[in-house]
């Protein structure tokens, strides 16, 4: 279950104030780097909700991002159409697929999961590759960012950009913590510590874990639109699975199951990328031992682990995530 | 279109099916038995091209290369068993795809070190570099040796997991873990042997296919979700699964690509969404 705890709210403050004073003192190239992050942060949080309350691990969020990405440029640059209602079809485009690969793999759990929705991502991945109208492999350009000039923003400008991001961020996590606290969201933690348990009570569970995927495919949606107007073009690598891998690396090195672990993650790793690619080509491998390491020490991540000691420390014998982080260890599998 | 292109259409796809098998049965008997998913699978199968080369180039025969890489690729499996693999058995699959995952990206960078990021490509056997005279059709003979090595696989899998003792723990191991532990079966040891034997065939996937696709550092991912789609569709943990699964992949991809190319690529995972709704545990479950 989620809580907003104060160490949430100031761990989630304070990133955002990093981020954002290093986009305002940073050069070009740091401003760069926090868009990076917060398309990838609020991937990982759309991630973290189906994974780390739901149990659904899944592997083709990077396509959701993708599809809203694809449609809100095809909107805007092929069919010519304003850029705030293409931008909404992009939404409702990652919803409908999101929703839809929720509805079909409803009945699977663990591995079979994971699997159906890795299949699903690269059938995505492989229609966009294929699509000579959409440009395959080349990608599309072509894009254009919102005209914010009636309310005096210059979005062209990189660091109005970024701060607009980082507000973005900020309502996707906000708007998915008033989820997870509402109703919806305890039923969906409810479905994901015991599946029968919700059902002799009447839930439907696997029509509720398809609208918590259709839910997340909103967030995801929202990446999507960063992404594309990020860089004014976008290519099906967008939605290739290895996308949807590293933001569930970006999770499980944050921490799953508390969404402030995801931005944290987010940081972590894409500065660490940056940071060691500009030392040695071979990123992969420390990125690859960093993960085999996070999840053999238990599995909670930086943030993950920080509240844990955190709770430890100041309130030995009430812990509220105490449950839920032993659920997380046993990965979620209730086949 | 006459149907010597049918024929060769035909071996074209058995030789594809025949690769996929080589890397599923192993995939699917590690998950029958240890409920393990190793995405590094196909890393394996990677590890086994290049040793493969390496093995070629050193010793200027391929067939050193052809018996040594896929014992090399076990060795490493066997080390990846006891520093790894063992302790995440336990761990749920999100744990287990996010280590195997990791591994990806190790071996990644390992093969780029180690070989540097151009592909290279291994001569086949020199006995079987001409053509044969096949049904009709003129075909290559290595991709024949192929076909045969798949076929012959397969039949020894058969008859030893139906016919012999060891065969019989397996099966029995996949079926009830605990109870075979009861009846006095060594699970944990037969759980390593298991998995070696499927770094095995992986290893020897892989030098098998560096002749045709010569080897790349991204050859391992490429092959990975197409493995992944034929132990799904076949049902996790079954030998004949993996022979139907890849079968039909390997035909559906193969005859796709020429009969509807635009729509080829999606067929596919088409194909595992129906199997999805329809039989989530897959055309052909392993029973337990």
């Amino acid at each position: 279950m989620f809580y907003q705890t104060k160490l949430r709210s100031i761990t989630l403050i304070a990133a955002l104030i990093f981020l954002a004073c290093y986009a305002s003192f940073g050069s070009y190239f740091a401003r760069e780097i926090v868009a990076e992050i917060i398309i990838l942060a609020i991937l990982a949080i759309s991630l973290d909700l189906c994974a780390g309350f739901g149990g659904m691990v899944s592997l083709c969020h990077g396509a959701i991002m993708g599809v809203a990405a694809y449609a809100f440029a095809i909107m805007s640059a092929k069919l010519g159409w304003p850029l705030f209602p293409s931008a909404l079809i992009g939404l409702l485009a990652a919803v409908v697929f999101s929703g839809l690969v929720g509805w079909v793999t409803a009945r699977t759990n663990g591995i079979f999961f994971i699997m159906a929705t890795l299949a699903f991502g690269q059938m995505a991945y492989t229609f966009f590759f294929k699509s000579r109208w959409l440009g395959g492999d080349d990608g599309m350009g072509g894009i254009s960012r919102f005209d914010l000039s009636a309310i005096g923003l210059e979005t062209n400008d990189s660091l109005v950009f970024t701060y607009l991001g980082l507000v973005t961020l900020l309502g996707a996590y906000g708007l998915t913590a008033m989820v997870m606290r509402s109703g919806f969201g305890r039923t969906l933690s409810g479905i994901h510590v015991n599946e029968d348990r919700m059902k002799a009570l009447g839930v439907n569970t696997a029509a509720h874990r398809a609208k918590a995927m259709a839910f997340s495919g909103l967030i995801a949606g929202l990446a999507g639109l960063i992404a594309a107007q990020h860089t004014l073009y976008i290519s099906p690598e967008l939605l290739i699975w290895t996308t949807s891998g590293e933001a569930l690396i970006v999770v499980i090195l944050g921490g799953l199951g508390t969404l402030v672990g995801p931005v944290i993650g987010a940081i972590l790793l894409v500065l660490m990328k940056h940071e060691i690619s500009s030392y040695t080509d071979y990123w992969h491998a420390f990125i690859g031992l960093v993960l085999i390491f996070t999840v053999l020490a238990g599995g909670r991540g930086v943030f993950g682990q920080m509240e844990y000691w955190f709770n430890h420390m100041t309130k030995p014998r009430h812990d509220p995530d105490h449950h839920q982080t032993t659920s997380q260890l046993r990965g979620g599998d209730h086949a | 279109m006459d149907l010597s292109f049918w024929i060769l259409q035909f071996l074209n796809a058995m030789q594809y099916s025949m690769l996929l098998f080589l890397l599923s049965i192993g995939l699917t008997v590690i998950f029958g038995l240890l409920h393990f998913v190793n995405l590094a699978h196909a890393s394996l199968y990677m590890m086994g091209a290049y040793i493969g080369i390496s093995v070629a180039a050193m010793t200027g025969s391929f067939w050193a290369a052809f018996f040594l890489a896929p014992v090399i690729v076990t060795l490493i499996g066997a080390v990846l068993y006891f520093t790894l693999i063992d302790r995440m058995r336990t761990a749920g699959p999100m744990n287990q795809v996010l280590v195997t995952f990791g591994l990806i990206f190790v071996f990644l960078d390992l093969v780029r070190i180690g070989w540097g990021d151009i592909a290279l490509g291994l001569d086949g056997p020199q006995s079987l570099s001409g053509t044969t005279h096949f049904l009709g059709v003129d075909y290559p003979s290595y991709r024949l040796f192929i076909i045969a090595l798949g076929l012959g696989v397969m039949a020894v899998m058969w008859v030893v997991l139906a016919r012999t003792q060891i065969g019989a723990m397996i099966r029995a191991s996949v079926e009830n873990t605990n109870m075979a532990a009861a009846l006095g079966i060594n699970v944990s040891r037969l759980f390593f042997l298991v998995f070696c034997f499927g770094c095995a065939l992986a290893g020897l996937a892989g030098v098998a296919a560096a002749p045709i696709l010569s080897a790349t550092t991204t050859m391992g991912i490429t092959i990975l979700i197409p493995t992944l789609v034929v132990v799904v569709i076949g049902g996790l943990g079954s030998l004949e699964g993996a022979i139907a699964g890849s079968v039909i992949i390997g035909f559906m991809e193969t005859f796709g690509a020429v009969i509807i190319p635009s729509f080829s690529a999606v067929l596919t995972y088409a194909l595992l969404a129906a199997v999805l709704i329809w039989r989530p545990q897959g055309l052909i479950p392993a029973r337990g």
